[in-house]
Formats: C-alpha cells, structure tokens, sequence
C-alpha cells in the first residue's frame, strides 16, 4: 500500500479523483453512494507521530481545516459506505464533531490522524451519545487521534472481527465526574481485538473495556483517573500486560455480569502491569459502581483468571480483591428466579481458579473504604476479626462465600439449572477440588520496614469448616481471617498457568504467541 | 430468485422470463392467499402495471412514466423525484404512482410527534412472502417509502404540517439499501447522506408548544437501526451485519387501513387479495397482532393481559430493533444492543425470563445512581428504563436516534406497565 517513492506527485491525482467520486455521490453513485469527502493538499509530513505511513491514495478529510472547525459533514461522508482498504485522514488540530460518527461493515478500513496529541476530536458540544462507533466490520484500524469528551462511550466496536486501537485517546477532561461519558474504549462483542499504546483518562465508566469478546490483547496502555481503568468483562481469551494504571476507582478489572449474551468469560491473564494508587472515589453507576474506592485488582465473578508480576502499588484499599456476585447480591435463594436463564447458559456468581503470583505488593490498604465492603473494613481495622486486633486492610482479599457454600454442598441445587454445554464446559456448584481454588503464592512483599508486616491475606468467609464460622442458626457468618501474605496458609496453593491470548488482524499474530514473542513480559 | 454478482442483469432478465412464464401457466388462479407458487400476477393485482427493474442500469433523468425502478435499483439520485415514485413529484403523502399501497402500523416507532406516510412498491408480478414474527420477505425490487411531516397541532393531523423528509428502503440485489431526502423546498428533496439539524421546530401537543431540534437522520443512522448483527462464534466468524425492513412485519400490520377510495381493509388481506402477499394463514387468528396504540389510548383502561401487549408492541417497535437476540432471527444473530442482555420482542414472552424485559437487571454499561434496576417491577420510579425513555440527556436517551422530545404517552404506557407488573424479587417490599 505504502508507495514511498513518489507520495509527492500523489495528490493532484487524489484530487482529481476525489472530484469524481464527490460527483459520483449525487449523480451516480452505485450502491450506497459512495463519496469520500475533502480534497488532498500536500501535507508536510506523510506519517503519524506514533510513525505510521500514510499511504499516497488516502483520503484526506477536511485537509484545510483550522482548529476549532465542525468537520463532522466531512468525516460522514468520507466514511460512509467506505470501500475497501481505505485510509481515511483526519486533519491536524482540534476539531469539533457534532454528532455520532457511525461507521457500518468496513472492511480493512485504518481511521486515522496524525498523532494522539495532534489530532482531537471535541464532541463536547454533540447531539449524540457515542462519539465513534462501528458496527460490525473485518480488521479496522484506529488509530493517531484523540477523542474528546464524548457525550456516551468513546470509541465503540459492535460485532467486528478485527479491531486494532493504537496511540488513540479518549479524554474527558477535569475531573472525574459522573456525568463524564461512559466507556473510553469499547470493544464489545468482537473478535481479536488489540488495544495497545493508547490513553484513556477520565471516564465514569470504564476507560478500558472489553466485553463479550474473544481473542484479546491490551497492552502498553495508560488508563488513569478512570472510575475502572481496564475492564474485561465476560470475555475469554485476553491478556492485559504491560500497562500502566494509576489514579482509578480500580484498577484492572475482570468481571463475569450476568443476563448478558455471551454468558460468561475465562482465561483472563493480568501480568506486567502497574497499579498504582487508584484512589478515586466511586461516581460511576451500573456494574462499576460496586468498586470500592483504592482497589488495584478485581475479580468479580469471573473464573480462570491468571493475575501475575503486576507492581500494585499505593492502593488505599486492597491490591487484589476477589470477589464472587454474592458480594452484590446475597438473596442465594432468589438465584433461579433472578439468574436462572443466565446461570442455564453458564454464567456462575462463583470464582474459581484464580491464580495471584510474583506480583510485588506495596504500601496498600492505607485508606480503606467502599460501600459494599463498610462492615469488612470496619472489621478489619477494627479487633472485629479473628486476629483479635486491629489491622491493615488485607492486600490480597478473598470474599470465600461462594466457596464456603459450595463446599457446604448448598449449592448443588443449581446445578439442574446448568445447560448441557455450560455443564460440559465445567461449570458446576459442587464442592471446590483442587482446579477450582484460589491460589496466592510467591507473591513479593514491598513494604520497607517498619511496616512490612502489613502486607496480608485476609479471608472474609472461611472456606471450609475448620474455618468458617456460623450464627446459632448455622449459618454462615464472616470469620474476618487474616494471615500474612507472604507464606500465608489460607491461598497456599498453585495452579496451571493459562495460556496466551492470540490477535490475529490481517493474517498476522500479535500477543506472546505472535509478535511479542521475544517480549520480556510474555516470558514470566 | 438470487443472482450471481458477476452476472445479474441476464438473471434479472430470466427471472422476467421465468415469471412470465408462471404467469401464462398459472393464469386465472385466485387469491394469492394460499398460493405457494412463484410470481404470480393478473390484471388486478395491486401492483398490475406497475413495472419493475428491468435489469438495466438506471438513469435518475429517464421519465419513466412511473416508477423508475431501474434507477432505484442502481442509482443514488439526488432528487427524491427522479424516481417516479408520487404522481404529484411535490407531494409524498399521498397519491403514489402506480403499484403503490399505502399502509400503517398499530404502533409506531416515535418520532417526535411527527405524522408518517408510508407506501410500498413490489414490482409487478412479484409478492412478498408472509413470515410469522419477522418483517415480511420482500422480493427484489421493493421500495418502501416514509415520509415524516410535524403537524401544527397533534391532535389535528388534517395536513395542516411542515413536510420534513422522505426516507426510501429499497431492497437491492446486495440487499437492502436505506436512502434519506429532506425536503429543503416544497418542490423537491434532495439526498441528505449526511443528514439535517434542523432547530426550532414547533408542534403544539396537548396545548403545550414543543420547541426541539429535529434531525434527519445520516444515512449511516439508517444502517444503525435496521441492522442485526452476527453473535461471533469466534476467531474466524466474518460474518457481516444483515439490513432488514422494521416496520412491516405481520403484527403491525394486522389492522384495518383506510384506502384512498374510502375502502377499510385489513391490510394483509388487502395485500393478499391485491396479489402482493403470499404465505398469509387462511386462519387470521393465528396472525400475531400487536394491539393498537396512539396518543388517545388510556393504559390505565387496559386490562392485566391487554396492558402486557399493548407494553410490549410499544417496546418493540421502539426498541426491540436494537434490544434483540436470536429468537426468529437467522442463527446466531442479534440486534446491535442484544448484547446488553435487555430484549425486547414481542414473539419474547415475558414470563419466560423477565430479566430480558430488564426485571431486577442491573445495567451493565453506563446505569444511573437513582435507579436500582432497568424495570423494578411495582416500582416505576425506581426503573432506569423508564427514566431513559423519559430523559433528554444524551447520556442515557433512549432510542439514541430519531428522539429529541419525550414521548408522554408512550412513558406513561410503560409506567403503568412497570407498576402492574407482577412482584419481583427486587419489587419494593408492600
């Protein structure tokens, strides 16, 4: 595509030819009308700051166009039914767009600007709720640009097979605040998906997300003063590594929600990442509202999850919390009535097999809070917990419920509940064996002394009888355990490594399977 | 009846053929109501006359006489006139040009208070084939047209209105096609790809003056709404979104229409009598029909069941093109917001899982901190759904198109709904 030896003689050609398109548009386009937009002028520089090439036979939108400019006319008509393969432009400065930009079924297309900090989009003022959004589509490409103070969710994929976002920004500026859009970016329900070197700031929602989706690598990427940084929600196959993730409600974020078509998730790998003080408080809503303020990894509901080498840092509450729905929603009973049909399809308020090792844990647990867990850190730093004094919040928190239960055989009854796939697919409410626990071991303590002996594992449910304890009725109650966490007894346990995600976009690999073989991250 | 791409005009030409043919043996047979034949047709279908493509490249300047069909079927016109499709080329309301029927729906998609006329155009010797739950399968060749005007009053729509757009849907040999014109002058429309804004338009409703920006939608917009996309079934699924008609399917249709000439008809045995529908059971009873709903309907005068269908009508024709997965559609299909878990179809029974009409379901992305549930049943107060149908803020607006004013009457349908829904775990406690 890239015709490095004569890009200067390009232009006059794109302009004449995008003349006749234009023309084409109204007179007699074929089907669809296809008519790319703008005229092409010689550009100083022919690649984005990241060092992307720009192709000679790109469309250049609104090449004339001065900050502070609406070129949203431009940008639907350079888009809509965009053929093949192209490369659409998007001019220097910050620009305002004001309204949706829907792109429909590309195939191959690379939407681009000319650099994250050269290219911004203000859709402060628009009269629509995502600011960018496709549906469906094969190996699109997002990347150079920043989107600004979306009204609803950044960028959004639905149902595409190929989803490349690099160097890209979604920003809402200020502070964080609630009414600050939702998803920065939005994967959902699409196939090899790569999100690398990107900067998401200031979302109510989640800067990061990944939903419904498989074939997943997120990497070097800046997610910061988020109410969640990065989420993978009832997703399988994804790796989150080499990110940096400071300043959120919480940081890194794998979840299983229920009622949702792709019912649940799985082989979740989060490693190589940077934690650090996600301190914000909670503004969010909906499903990200449940994460308490200073959390730096969350586990909710979600199985098979590989959480490794990740530096978790300064987060006020816990560094790793686990956590199955019973968290959110304790009415056991009503499950069949409330769940039923998502449970039938093998969705699981359970966690299993999840596995915490050689992450270096740090100075957390300073300011623990959070609306869902108030009694469980009144406890804690109260002499409310089985250690009979106060003490800093755990590091590493295992709700245990759901595991109790499961071992107290008072489960089993959802077991009819399970479809005949989820069932051969291992989902079941049995007694926990040896695949299904939660491991914690070798992970590294970073605390200096004196307060070395604050880095802890705490269990809220003891998970078996020895442990537990229960009411006079015999029911359950929080035991409140609390062990340290280097050698602690409660996690001592190891489980199988999971295996790398794999992206293929464009026939070629990317992740530690595929481009990042000789990355150092993908080697621990 | 699917060409090849490499070679459709000669398809196109036998397919002529071939239904001529049809036509000479099948001569004189009746109603086309239980005729499970190919094309078929006779002096007094409803589209006799009417042509249809004739395979050749269209020209948008060609007088036609008529419909230009070939020009819909190739072209992308920049004005509405060029394609025939009005007797009156200023007029888009009424009078189509021959083989047009005029129809409507028991309930309707919103649209700021706007009145709609809608016409289908099936090319002469063709028939749209009857299906149960989805829209009907329209041959090659339909064009269906909705124009929308803003009444000076709603509670007058005597004509006294602003034509604003004329949207087509015209089903191409690559599949369907939406096409937007604005009427910038009463003389013609023009093609609008990137749509309109048009601010400060007015409409009197129930004595109160509703001022809104009204938009004409991007062409893109069309796409949005009418296209179901693929549940991927993994890394080498490259299926691709598939445009469909919303509106015509069986349960809205099943109404009584009043024709141009006085005639009141139920239109789909209007439509199989005039030789345009087949398939449609001899048993009308078992035709889903959705119940009417307009602006003069008092849900709390509905009874339990009445109130459950009239609510569910509603929500699907305003929703449920998004909020939909698989059920009647091809396998492993959606709706583009199917997967937020909220599904919304009138073939979907309640009962069967009440959390798909957003019971006690918690919103996964975005959610509101005064809101526990997209539907609290007993609880409309407390139900997310209610509040993004009632809400200007883009943030949670629902639909995300084609609203820019609340619609009083279709909230309080399903607020009332919402509150005499049965008791739910999360229902408050009495």
């Amino acid at each position: 595509m890239v015709r490095e030896s004569s890009w200067r003689r390009w232009p006059a050609v794109i302009a004449v030819s995008v003349g006749i398109l234009i023309s084409g548009c109204g007179e007699d386009g074929d089907d669809g009308a296809r008519g790319p937009a703008g005229t092409a002028a010689l550009e100083q520089s022919v690649t984005t700051t990241s060092g992307f090439a720009i192709p000679g036979d790109a469309v250049f939108v609104a090449p004339d166009a001065v900050s502070g400019d609406d070129i949203t006319e431009e940008m639907l008509l350079a888009l809509f039914d965009v053929p093949d393969d192209s490369v659409v432009v998007l001019p220097k400065g910050r620009f305002t767009v004001s309204e949706t930009i829907t792109v429909n079924s590309a195939n191959g297309l690379t939407l681009t600007g000319y650099g994250i900090n050269e290219t911004l989009l203000d859709f402060s003022t628009a009269d629509g709720d995502d600011a960018i959004r496709f549906e469906g589509g094969i190996d699109v490409t997002i990347r150079d640009l920043g989107v600004y103070e979306a009204k609803k969710n950044g960028i959004k994929t639905v149902s595409a097979n190929g989803v490349h976002m690099a160097y890209t920004a979604t920003v809402w500026e200020g502070e964080l605040e609630s009414d600050n859009g939702a998803y920065g970016l939005y994967p959902l329900q699409s196939q090899n998906i790569l999100v690398e070197n990107n900067y998401a700031y200031g979302s109510a929602d989640a800067g990061i997300y990944v939903g419904q989706s498989n074939n997943i690598v997120v990497r070097n990427n800046i997610a910061k003063n988020n109410v969640a940084g990065i989420e993978i929600e009832n997703s399988t196959m994804a790796d989150v590594y080499n990110n940096l993730v400071v300043g959120n409600t919480g940081g890194i974020l794998a979840f299983d929600l229920p009622g949702l078509e792709q019912a649940y998730g799985g082989n979740v790998r989060i490693f190589n990442n940077d934690v650090y003080a996600n301190n914000a408080e909670n503004v969010g809503s909906g499903a990200v509202g449940i994460i308490p303020p200073g959390t730096g990894v969350l586990v909710f509901a979600a199985s098979d999850v590989e959480v490794y080498n990740n530096d978790i840092t300064e987060n006020e509450t816990t560094a790793i919390s686990i956590a199955s729905y019973f968290l959110s929603d304790n009415d056991v009973a009503n499950y069949p009535a409330n769940y039923g049909a998502s449970m039938n399809q093998g969705w699981s308020p359970l966690v299993k097999n999840i596995y915490l090792h050689d992450n270096v844990i740090s100075r957390n647990g300073g300011d623990p809070r959070g609306a869902l867990i108030t009694d469980i850190v009144a406890g804690y730093t109260s002499a409310g917990n089985a250690s009979g004094m106060p003490q800093t919040m755990p590091a590493i928190l295992y709700g245990g419920i759901g595991e109790l239960l499961s071992n107290l055989d008072q489960l089993s009854g959802f077991n009819a509940l399970v479809g005949a796939d989820a069932a051969n697919d291992g989902v079941d409410y049995d007694a926990y064996d040896a695949g299904d626990q939660i491991c914690a071991n070798s992970n590294i303590n970073g605390n200096p002394a004196p307060d070395y002996a604050n880095v802890n594992t705490g269990l809220v449910y003891g998970t078996t009888m020895a442990t537990a304890s229960f009411d006079g009725d015999g029911n359950p109650v929080p035991s409140l355990l609390i062990d340290q966490m280097v050698n602690n007894t409660y996690l001592n346990c190891v489980q199988n490594r999971l295996p790398p995600a794999v992206v293929n976009f464009k026939n070629n690999l990317y992740g530690c399977a595929g481009d990042d073989l000789a990355e150092p991250a993908c080697s621990l | 009846m699917k060409s090849h791409k490499n070679n459709h005009k000669y398809s196109v030409i036998v397919m002529v053929t071939f239904a001529s043919l049809l036509l000479t043996a099948c001569g004189g047979s009746g109603s086309g109501s239980d005729d499970d034949g190919g094309p078929v047709s006779s002096g007094s279908a409803l589209n006799a006359g009417a042509g249809g493509p004739t395979g050749a490249v269209g020209d948008c300047a060609a007088d036609a006489g008529g419909v230009n069909w070939d020009a819909l079927m190739t072209k992308t016109c920049r004005n509405l006139s060029d394609y025939g499709l009005f007797q009156d080329p200023t007029d888009p309301t009424a009078n189509p040009a021959k083989g047009g029927v005029a129809y409507d729906l028991s309930v309707a998609l919103f649209s700021d208070y706007t009145t709609k006329y809608r016409f289908v155009f099936i090319p002469e010797g063709e028939k749209a084939v009857y299906r149960a739950s989805e829209a009907l399968s329209f041959p090659l060749g339909t064009v269906i047209t909705k124009t929308f005007a803003l009444p000076e009053n709603t509670a007058f729509r005597d004509g006294n209105e602003q034509v604003i757009e004329t949207r087509l849907l015209i089903h191409r040999e690559h599949g369907w096609v939406a096409i937007p014109y604005y009427w910038a002058s009463a003389e013609d429309a023009t093609l609008a790809i990137t749509g309109k804004s048009l601010p400060d338009m007015t409409t009197n409703h129930n004595g109160m003056d509703l001022t809104f920006t009204y938009s004409v939608p991007k062409a893109s917009d069309c796409t949005s709404c009418h296209s179901i996309v693929p549940l991927l079934q993994g890394p080498n699924d490259k299926r691709e979104p598939i445009f469909l008609p919303i509106g015509p399917k069986a349960r809205f249709l099943n109404k009584d229409h009043q024709y141009a000439n006085g005639t009141v008809y139920n239109q789909l045995l209007y439509w199989a009598e005039g030789e345009i529908l087949q398939g449609l059971p001899a048993d009308m009873a078992a035709v889903e029909k959705a119940p009417l709903f307009d602006e003069l309907t008092t849900p709390d005068a509905l009874d339990d069941n009445e109130l459950m269908a009239t609510a569910k009508g509603y929500l699907d024709v305003n929703c449920a093109h998004c909020h939909r997965s698989r059920l009647t559609l091809p396998d492993d299909y959606a709706g583009p917001a199917g997967g937020s878990g909220l599904q919304l179809e009138y073939n979907r029974p309640y009962v069967d899982d009440p959390s798909k009409f957003g019971t006690c379901k918690t919103a996964v992305a975005g959610g509101h901190p005064d809101y526990s549930a997209d539907v609290v049943p007993q609880d409309a107060g407390d139900s997310y759904l209610l509040f993004r149908m009632s809400t200007n803020d883009n943030r949670h607006r629902m639909p995300e198109l084609g609203r820019a004013v609340v619609h009083q009457e279709g909230a309080a349908l399903i607020e009332t709904w919402i509150n005499r829904l049965p008791e739910a775990s999360c229902s408050p406690t009495p």
